[in-house]
C-alpha cells in the first residue's frame, strides 16, 4: 500500500475513534445526578451517602423540565436544575442521619413525590429524641371531621380583636400553649362562656379570637408562610387556597382510575370557614406532617422543619382572619 | 446566458483536482458526524442542550438551506461524509486508485434495480422522517439512531451495489437537494461535446488509474441539468481530454428546459407541501397540531400522517394539475403537469429557506451553547456554556422571509410563464396557485 | 426573458416596492388606548389563549398561569418575558407600542417540544403581512406589464 494511503487511513482512524471514545470516557468519569419528572423516574440515583464533616459535591442536571434541589430540614437555599445544563453545589453535614432530599420547582403533579435520600454516616451522637408531635402528643385523630359548630357572619377582625385586647380575661388565652391546642372555634367557645364577656355579641368575639391568633404570630412569619405557601401548597390548593389550583381537576378525577390512585381526592378547601375555624393549630401541624394516607397530600415532615410548619399555618388562617398581617 | 468557468482559474482548477481539501472537509464531518451519533445516544436528553440536535438541526440546516443548497447546488453531496465508509469498503482505497489492481472477482456488486431507478424511493424515505419529524427535532436518541441508521445503510449497500446507490436513490436529503440544484447559479458540465463524442474509454464513467468512475451513476458527457450530479469531482481527476469544467452560471438555468418526470414533479409537492406544514405545526399557535404531530402512535398522529400524506401527494398536485389543464393543448394530463412542476422548485426552495430563517435565527444561541457543552455534561469549553436563549435579528426575520417568499413567487412565475410560453398555453391558473401558495405562507410565517 | 424597457420597468416596479414596503400608513385615530388584561393558561406545549389582540398603545397585563411545569412567556419583538410555577402566577405589564402580529415563545425548557410553544399577539392591524402582500401583488403586476416571456433557448451549450 502507497505510504499516502497508509498515512490517510491511519489520520481518519484515529480522527474517528477519537470522536467515539473520547465523549464516552468523559461520560462515564462524570457522575451526575438526573432529574426526571417523577411519572419518568424521579431522581436518579435517588440515595446518596455522605460522612459528618466531608463535603459532598453534588452535580444535578435535568432531563426534561426545570426542577429544583434542597435538602429537607437544612438551612440552605435550593438550587434549580434546569434541563440540559448542571448545576453544582455542595452540602456539608455535622450530625448522621437520613436526610431528604426534593424538588423544589413545580414539575408536574407529582411533583412532590420527587425525592430521595442522603445517608450520613459518622461518629457524632444522632439528634436528641425528637418529642412527638403535638397532635400525637394530644391524641388528636386528625382524619375526624372538625367542622365548626359556628361560624362568624363576616371574617373576623384582628383589628377589631385589638381594640377589646385590654380585657383581662384574654390573657389565658393569649399563651401559646393554649394557641396551639385549639381551634379557633374552640376559643369562641371558651370566650363565649366567660362572664366577663357576656354582654360582647357574638362577632366580636370572633374578632377577639382573631385579635388572639394574630397575637400568637408575626408579620415576617406570615409573609415566610405565605411564600412556603405559593411554593408548595398552591399549585393543589389555589393560590387562595379554595381547593381549585391548577392541579385540582386532575386530582379530584384521579381516584376513577382505582389501584393506587383509589384514594386520591380533589385538594381540601383551606378557605372554608366551617373547616378551617374548626382546626386547631396542631391538627394543622398533623395534617402537614403527615400528608394525607393516599388522599394526594404530600407528608411534608421529612421537608420543613416545625418553624416553617407553623409559619405555613399562621398563613393559613389569614383565609379566615382580616388585617391579620398587620 | 452568460456562463463563467471557474475551473478556468488554475487554483479553483487545483484546489478541486486535489483529493486532500476535500477529503479533509470530508474526514472532518465524518468526525463530526460520529460525534453527533455518540452525542445523541449517550448525552442529554434535553434537545436544545445536545450537539446532535443542536448541530444537525439547527447549524447543519441552516448551512444547507441557506448557504448550500442556493449557492452551490448539491455542494453539501461533495464533501457529506454518509457515503463515506461505504465508499472506502467499495474501493478499498481512501485516496486514488491503488496502481496495481487485486480485484478479486468474486464478489461481483450488483446493479442497482430498475424499477428503482427513479426518486420515489428518496421521497418515500423523505416523508417517512418527515411525518416522524417532531420526535426527529426534538429527541437526540432518536435523531442519533436515524444518523447511525443512515450511514450502516449507506454502507451496506456500498457494499452490496454500485457505486453511491445510498446517495442516488435512498438518502432522503438528497432528494431534495438535486431538486433544487437546478436553481442552483453553479453547474458541472462537459465543455465540448465533439471531444466526448471521439473518446472511445469513457474513463469519467468507467473510471481509471487517476479516479473513479461517476460515483453517482451520470455520464458526464450527458450531463444537461444538475439534479443527479452530486459535484464529487471525480470526473475532473479522470477525464483524459481536461474537457469537463465547474461553471457560474445564472441561477435557475435548469428549470428552462419542462422536465417531464413524474417523480420529480411530485418531488416538488412534497417539499412545498411540507414546508407549510411545517410552519403551521411547528411556528404557529396551534397547540392541537404540535400534539397531534408529538404524540406518535394515537389516534392524533394517525390523523396527521394521513392529512399530511392527503396534502403533499394528492391535494396540492391535484390542484396543480386542474390549473395545468388549460395549457394542455392535447398533450396528456401527465405531460404537462410534469412539465409546469418545474415552477414549483423555486418556489418550494424559498418556502424552505423563509421556514428555516425563523427556526434558524430564533435558536441560534443553542449553537454557542453547545459547543461550549455538547453533551450537557456541564463542561464549559469556550465559556458560552451558560448563554441564555435569546432570539437573533428578530427585526430582520420577516423583512427577510418577504424577500424569500415573494422572490420565490416571482421566480416561480417566472419560470410558469416560460413554460406556457414554450407550450404555447396560458401559465395563469399556474401563476394563480403560486400565489395562493405564497399567500398562505406569509400568512403562516409572518 | 426579454424585458421591454427593462430599466424603466425595474425602476418602477423598484419605486413602487419602496413605498409599498417602508410608506408610512396613516395611523388611523383608532381606539384609545386602553389598560388590558390577558390571563393565558400554559401548559405543555401550547398557551390558551394561543392568539389574542390588543391596540397599539394599549397597557397590556399579561398574568401566566402553568398548569404542569415551569413555563415561560417570552415576547418576540418586544424583548420581555416572564416564567411562571405551577401554583405561583406572575405577571409581565408592558405597553404594546410596536404595532405588528408577534410570536410569544416559551422561554423556560418545558420538555420536548418546548422550542415550538409559541403563541401570537396581535398589536393593531398586522402591517407587516399587509405590506408583503402587497409587494407579492406589486411583483406579480411588474412582471405582468414589463416582461414578455419568450421561450427561452433549449438547455445550455
Amino acid at each position: 500500500m502507497r505510504r499516502p494511503e497508509l498515512l490517510a487511513r491511519l489520520v481518519l482512524g484515529l480522527l474517528v475513534a477519537t470522536a467515539i471514545a473520547a465523549p464516552i470516557w468523559i461520560r462515564s468519569r462524570t457522575a451526575l445526578i438526573h432529574a426526571r419528572m417523577a411519572d419518568s423516574g424521579g431522581w436518579s440515583p435517588d440515595v446518596l451517602h455522605a460522612q459528618v464533616g466531608q463535603p459532598l459535591h453534588l452535580s444535578l442536571t435535568s432531563d426534561d423540565v426545570m426542577h429544583g434541589f434542597a435538602v429537607g430540614q437544612m438551612d440552605m437555599p435550593s438550587v434549580d436544575v434546569e434541563p440540559g445544563k448542571v448545576s453544582d453545589i455542595t452540602l456539608s453535614f455535622k450530625r448522621p442521619g437520613t436526610y431528604t432530599f426534593y424538588c423544589t420547582r413545580w414539575c408536574g403533579i407529582n411533583h412532590w413525590r420527587m425525592r430521595g435520600t442522603i445517608e450520613v454516616t459518622g461518629d457524632e451522637p444522632t439528634s436528641d429524641n425528637v418529642a412527638a408531635p403535638l397532635y400525637v402528643q394530644l391524641g388528636l385523630d386528625i382524619d375526624a371531621a372538625h367542622e365548626a359548630a359556628v361560624v362568624p357572619g363576616r371574617a373576623p377582625s384582628a383589628g377589631g380583636g385589638a381594640q377589646l385586647a385590654d380585657s383581662p380575661a384574654l390573657s389565658a388565652f393569649l399563651r401559646p400553649d393554649f394557641y396551639r391546642t385549639h381551634s379557633p372555634y374552640e376559643t369562641w367557645q371558651q370566650l363565649r362562656s366567660e362572664p366577663q364577656l357576656s354582654q360582647r355579641g357574638d362577632q366580636q368575639l370572633w374578632d377577639m379570637v382573631a385579635f388572639i391568633w394574630q397575637s400568637n404570630t408575626t408579620p415576617e412569619a406570615v409573609t415566610r408562610g405565605r411564600q412556603l405557601f405559593e411554593q408548595n401548597c398552591a399549585a393543589c390548593h389555589g393560590a387562595s387556597g379554595g381547593g381549585n389550583g391548577v392541579f385540582a381537576d386532575q386530582l379530584a378525577s384521579a381516584s376513577a382510575a382505582g389501584g393506587v390512585n383509589m384514594m386520591v381526592q380533589r385538594p381540601a378547601n383551606l378557605a372554608d370557614p366551617r373547616r378551617m375555624l374548626g382546626a386547631s393549630p396542631a391538627l394543622l401541624e398533623g395534617k402537614i406532617l403527615r400528608g394525607g394516607m393516599g388522599t394526594g397530600m404530600p407528608s411534608w415532615g421529612p421537608i420543613f422543619n416545625e418553624a416553617e410548619i407553623w409559619k405555613i399555618i399562621s398563613y393559613l388562617y389569614t383565609f379566615q382572619f382580616k388585617e391579620f398581617s398587620q | 446566458m452568460s456562463r463563467t468557468e471557474i475551473t478556468a482559474n488554475p487554483l479553483a482548477k487545483a484546489a478541486l483536482k486535489s483529493r486532500a481539501p476535500q477529503l479533509i472537509v470530508a474526514a472532518l464531518l465524518l468526525a463530526g458526524y460520529v460525534f453527533a451519533i455518540v452525542a445523541g445516544w449517550i448525552g442529554t436528553p434535553v434537545g436544545s442542550s445536545n450537539f446532535s440536535i443542536v448541530f444537525v438541526w439547527i447549524a447543519w440546516w441552516a448551512l444547507l438551506i441557506l448557504v448550500a443548497v442556493p449557492l452551490v447546488g448539491r455542494g453539501w453531496c461533495a464533501v457529506c461524509p454518509i457515503p463515506l465508509p461505504g465508499e472506502w469498503l467499495q474501493r478499498r482505497a481512501l485516496l486514488a486508485p491503488p496502481a496495481e489492481k487485486p480485484r478479486s472477482q468474486a464478489f461481483r456488486r450488483l446493479r442497482w434495480p430498475n424499477a428503482l431507478r427513479n426518486i420515489w424511493l428518496q421521497s418515500a424515505c423523505f416523508l417517512l422522517l418527515a411525518l416522524f419529524s417532531s420526535v426527529l427535532l426534538t429527541t437526540p436518541l432518536v435523531t442519533a439512531m436515524v444518523l447511525a441508521g443512515m450511514l450502516l445503510a449507506a454502507m451496506a449497500l456500498g457494499i452490496a451495489f454500485e457505486r453511491r446507490a445510498f446517495c442516488r436513490y435512498v438518502c432522503p436529503v438528497g432528494g431534495f437537494i438535486g431538486l433544487y440544484a437546478q436553481a442552483a447559479p453553479v453547474e458541472l458540465r462537459i465543455k465540448d461535446k465533439r471531444v466526448c463524442a471521439a473518446c472511445s474509454d469513457k474513463p469519467c464513467y468507467r473510471g481509471s488509474q487517476a479516479g473513479y468512475g461517476c460515483p453517482w451513476d451520470v455520464f458526464p458527457g450527458g450531463l444537461s441539468r444538475n439534479t443527479y450530479c452530486g459535484l464529487c469531482m471525480e470526473c475532473i481527476r479522470t477525464c483524459p481530454r481536461d474537457n469537463i469544467a465547474l461553471n457560474a452560471r445564472p441561477c435557475g438555468a435548469d428549470l428552462v428546459q419542462p422536465s417531464k418526470r413524474l417523480d420529480e414533479a411530485f418531488k416538488a409537492f412534497i417539499m412545498l407541501g411540507s414546508a407549510m406544514i411545517y410552519a403551521a405545526v411547528l411556528l404557529g399557535p396551534w397547540g392541537v397540531l404540535k400534539n397531534a404531530a408529538y404524540r406518535v402512535g394515537t389516534a392524533a398522529w394517525f390523523i396527521y400522517a394521513g392529512a399530511f400524506l392527503a396534502l403533499t401527494l394528492l391535494l396540492l398536485p391535484g390542484i396543480f394539475a386542474l390549473c395545468t389543464l388549460p395549457a394542455r393543448r392535447g398533450r396528456s394530463l401527465r405531460r404537462s403537469f410534469a412539465a409546469f412542476s418545474s415552477a414549483i422548485i423555486p418556489l418550494g426552495l424559498a418556502f424552505w429557506m423563509a421556514f428555516s430563517l425563523s427556526f434558524v435565527l430564533t435558536n441560534a444561541t443553542y449553537i454557542a451553547a453547545s459547543l461550549s457543552d455538547p453533551l450537557g455534561l456541564g463542561w464549559n469549553l469556550f465559556g458560552t456554556a451558560r448563554l441564555a436563549w435569546q432570539p437573533l435579528l428578530t427585526s430582520l426575520v420577516a423583512p427577510a422571509q418577504t424577500v424569500a417568499l415573494v422572490g420565490g413567487l416571482l421566480w416561480a412565475v417566472s419560470v410558469a410563464r416560460g413554460i406556457g410560453a414554450r407550450l404555447s398555453g396560458s401559465s395563469l391558473p399556474v401563476s394563480a396557485f403560486c400565489l395562493a401558495a405564497t399567500l398562505a405562507m406569509l400568512w403562516l410565517l409572518l | 426573458m426579454k424585458l421591454r424597457s427593462s430599466l424603466a420597468g425595474a425602476v418602477v416596479v423598484g419605486l413602487a416596492a419602496l413605498i409599498v414596503a417602508f410608506a408610512p400608513l396613516p395611523t388611523n385615530r383608532g381606539p384609545q388606548p386602553a389598560a388590558r388584561t390577558i390571563r393565558v393558561e400554559a401548559s405543555q406545549f401550547s398557551y390558551s389563549p394561543s392568539v389574542f389582540s390588543v391596540n397599539q398603545g394599549d397597557t397590556v397585563t399579561i398574568e401566566l398561569v402553568s398548569q404542569d411545569v415551569v413555563h415561560g412567556l417570552y415576547v418576540d419583538g418586544y424583548g420581555i418575558s416572564t416564567e411562571s410555577d405551577p401554583g405561583q402566577s406572575r405577571t409581565l405589564t408592558f405597553v404594546a407600542s410596536r404595532p405588528g402580529s408577534f410570536r410569544i415563545r416559551c422561554n423556560v425548557t418545558c420538555g420536548a417540544m418546548h422550542p415550538f410553544m409559541i403563541g401570537r399577539l396581535n398589536v393593531g392591524p398586522d402591517l407587516t403581512l399587509l405590506r408583503s402582500v402587497g409587494l407579492a401583488f406589486l411583483g406579480l403586476a411588474g412582471l405582468a406589464f414589463f416582461a414578455r416571456p419568450t421561450p427561452r433557448e433549449a438547455g445550455p451549450a
